[in-house]
């Protein structure tokens, strides 16, 4: 994976669309989990939420970042 | 015991207060470590931004989040493409910016909520990036990533904080208000239907619906970027809320109908009737009498049956029992000597509307259990709400946001006093922002004291305290107590606009960039055009078509007009729920505006828009049942009817109200005569349409009546 991407001539960091595309996935997961249910039966909602973000994030840079 | 009583008491009220002010300085600070950490070129928008998203709760934190990235890209993008159209040429750029200003505030203004704050923000957005870059076009890119980036941070900061520490979960709210408005409705129609309440009242009571109903919207567009707020969520609610405007809508008619009829009754009683309409009076009001005698039973049955909760069970016992009366009442009519005919006519309405009423609660109640037991149901697409604003409002919010920019880009100009930049920023920044508050000078004024109180606060912070700090931790503890008191005068709702004010200030000036540079000299005239800035704004509102502000009475009349005139003529598919949603919005705002004791004035307004609630209503139905029929004799005088209508609703006049009224008791004459030999599913819509036809009536009735006292 790149360090960094070229964006019209403005260098972004390689891990932004990496970030969008585990914001993607994880809007998917979520609408998934509400419909579902999952939501009323944990703790934290919020906090769920936010550590499946994280681990979608981490995963895929795990994949990705050699 | 008593001190845990002062301590739960205090965990509620102060503790709330507390605990947010303690999650917006995380979020601040964090926002501002993480940008100084980065090495990012203006460390303050960051903090900026985790201040403005300081919000009650997490739903609003991240709905406002989500608007303001969306606001920012497109501001930054239009600010690029204004730059590169007009590199050479700062004249042409600032019209072209004042241009897309107005539009966006124009827009602000159509929209509600964070929506319209989204619009607000690509308007001052494009303003912040494209005028730095009037003398250096070419770093205008550069600026506009910054920004992007800066923003970014401080929304994921605020996010993160606000929704996983101590989250205080908007949907709770909406429960809630669900929860308040349902035993508020139940409420309201027992006492109307127990004859407890003046018309005066209830009219306040329709006021303060409407405003509810906008604040249902507005939470269920919070709690919808929860955790756990799902689709079937937002369609039960706004279903929730359809519901109950049809409901409310059906009841209204029912208690004007009721009314009347005591009125008529009570003529005879009160004895003020002059001597040449003795006997006409007389019959009247016995015949009155009578259907009041057979109405009110069923009446008193349906205000018991409201005083228990409405599970399906007694929602149906309670229909069962209403149909037994009604056919009760019938007998007893048939039996007794023979009605005239006007009387005839509102003891079928008087019927036909308690059944429709019955079957609008029943529908409303369903929808509510679901929402409070969280059961899922099978509920048609009810659609969104959609708000509506009078367009002479749109334009002058447009106007004036975009003039204000022209103004200060004049004095920067005239005045080549380099920091003006700031008074172009903080004047278009505030004048976009007050746009869509129902008193934009009491908003202004309230961020102009701030502002006040923050300069000389800001100054001492700045030159005494953090020019001591060599690291960041004592620049957080520096910096804390002057963005601890805006945050906390932030959360009350008295002094909310200050502390906005006293925060927004604070974080343009105190935050050191990487490096810091400390000038009093610069340091005090940004001071000063920041301040500038808002005294333009302020003046800008009081000066520049000062009448035309959100929910202001005239407007909102107008508007109401109009869409009893849009109901004439506008596409039927979906139109009764949008005619329904917009009439309930202008009275939301209207409610806004004139704040918790409106006025004469207001009131006459409230009851002309729920005449043309009630009129528009019919129409539409009137339509639909036109749409579904065959060609007739009926379906031409209905059609007459409607024209007639439209006509009068064009141009209101004595002449044309009554002949449109001879129209609707020919309609009802050529309909009843189709009554007799039609098939039953066709005599259930010619009954619908002699209803509509008796609230058309009525309504005409009284907006003439109104119009002729009132003059």
């Amino acid at each position: 994976m790149p360090r960094e991407v070229d964006f019209f001539g403005v260098l972004l960091p390689g891990v932004l669309p990496v970030f969008l595309a585990a914001m993607l996935l994880q809007l998917v997961l979520d609408a998934g989990l509400s419909h579902i249910g999952i939501y009323r039966r944990s703790w934290h909602p919020a906090l769920v939420r936010l550590c499946m973000f994280v681990c979608i994030f981490s995963a895929l840079l795990v994949t990705l970042y050699k | 015991m008593w001190l845990r009583a002062q301590t739960a008491d205090w965990l509620r009220t102060e503790g709330e207060r507390w605990i947010f002010v303690a999650k917006a300085m995380l979020a601040s600070f964090s926002a501002l470590w993480l940008a100084f950490r980065l090495g990012l070129d203006a460390p303050y928008t960051a903090l900026a931004t985790t201040i403005i998203l300081a919000m009650p709760s997490s739903g609003m934190v991240l709905e406002k989040a989500f608007y303001r990235f969306l606001g920012t890209l497109v501001g930054c993008s239009a600010a690029l493409a204004l730059v590169a159209l007009f590199p050479q040429a700062p004249a042409v750029l600032f019209i072209g910016l004042a241009l897309w200003v107005a539009l966006c505030t124009g827009g602000a203004a159509m929209h509600r909520n964070q929506q319209s704050y989204s619009f607000v923000l690509a308007g001052y957005t494009a303003v912040m990036i494209a005028v730095p870059a009037v003398d250096a076009p070419d770093r205008v890119f550069t600026l506009a990533v910054t920004r992007v980036t800066e923003v970014g941070l401080g929304i994921i900061c605020s996010a993160v904080v606000h929704d996983v520490f101590f989250p205080r979960r908007h949907a709770r709210t909406v429960m809630r208000t669900v929860q308040a408005r349902y035993t508020g409705f139940i409420d309201f129609c027992r006492q109307v239907l127990e004859h407890r309440i003046t018309p005066a009242q209830a009219e306040l009571n329709h006021l303060r619906f409407a405003a509810d109903i906008a604040a249902l919207e507005s939470g269920r567009a919070a709690a919808f970027f929860e955790a756990g707020h799902s689709r079937w969520h937002t369609r039960q609610l706004h279903a929730f809320n359809a519901a109950f405007m049809t409901a409310l809508t059906t009841f209204y008619t029912l208690h004007r109908l009721a009314h009347r009829l005591r009125a008529a009754g009570g003529v005879s009683g009160s004895g003020r009737v002059n001597a040449g309409a003795v006997d006409a009076g007389a019959v009247d009001a016995a015949g009155a009498g009578r259907v009041l005698a057979l109405v009110e039973p069923m009446y008193a049955h349906m205000a018991a049956a409201l005083r228990d909760d409405l599970t399906s069970a007694r929602l149906a016992q309670m229909r069962s029992a209403l149909a037994g009366g009604i056919a009760a009442a019938r007998a007893q009519l048939a039996d007794g000597p023979a009605l005239e005919r006007a009387q005839q006519i509102d003891f079928d309405t008087a019927v036909e509307l308690l059944e429709r009423y019955a079957g609008n609660l029943a529908d409303f109640a369903t929808l509510y259990l679901g929402l409070t037991q969280q059961k899922r149901q099978q509920i048609s697409d009810p659609g969104a709400y959609s708000p509506r604003t009078p367009p002479a409002i749109i334009a002058a919010s447009g106007f004036r946001a975009g003039a204000t920019l022209l103004v200060t880009a004049a004095m920067w100009y005239w005045l080549a006093w380099p920091a003006t930049v700031n008074a172009i920023l903080m004047a278009t920044i505030f004048c976009a922002l007050a746009s869509s508050s129902p008193r934009p000078t009491v908003l202004v004024q309230q961020v102009l004291i701030g502002f006040l109180l923050a300069m000389p606060l800001a100054f001492i912070t700045e030159f005494l305290m953090v020019t001591k700090a060599d690291n960041f931790y004592p620049l957080v503890l520096a910096a804390l107590p002057l963005f601890a008191c805006g945050a906390y005068l932030s959360s009350g709702p008295r002094w909310a606009g200050v502390g906005v004010g006293l925060g927004m200030f604070s974080a343009t000036l105190v935050v050191p960039a990487n490096l810091m540079r400390y000038d009093v000299e610069s340091f005090v005239s940004s001071e000063l055009s920041l301040t500038m800035g808002v005294v333009v704004a302020y003046l800008m509102f009081k000066v520049v078509l000062p009448e035309h502000t959100m929910g202001h009475r005239g407007h909102v009349a107008a508007a109401l007009w109009r869409e009893a005139q849009n109901a004439c003529g506008a596409r039927l598919h979906r139109l009764k729920r949008r005619f329904d949603n917009r009439v309930r919005d202008l009275l939301s705002q209207l409610n806004a505006a004139a704040g918790p004791a409106p006025d004469a004035e207001t009131r006459a307004v409230v009851r002309q828009g729920l005449t043309l609630l009630e009129l528009g209503h019919a129409i539409i139905e009137l339509r639909q049942l036109i749409a579904a029929s065959h060609a007739g004799a009926a379906r031409d005088s209905l059609e007459a009817v409607l024209r007639l209508l439209a006509a009068y609703l064009h141009a209101p006049s004595r002449e044309g109200g009554e002949r449109a009224l001879q129209a609707v008791l020919d309609a009802g004459s050529a309909v009843r005569a189709a009554l007799p030999d039609a098939h039953p599913e066709r005599r259930a819509r010619l009954h619908t349409a002699l209803t509509d036809l008796h609230s058309i009536y009525t309504s005409l009735l009284d907006q003439l009546s109104g119009e002729f006292h009132a003059a």
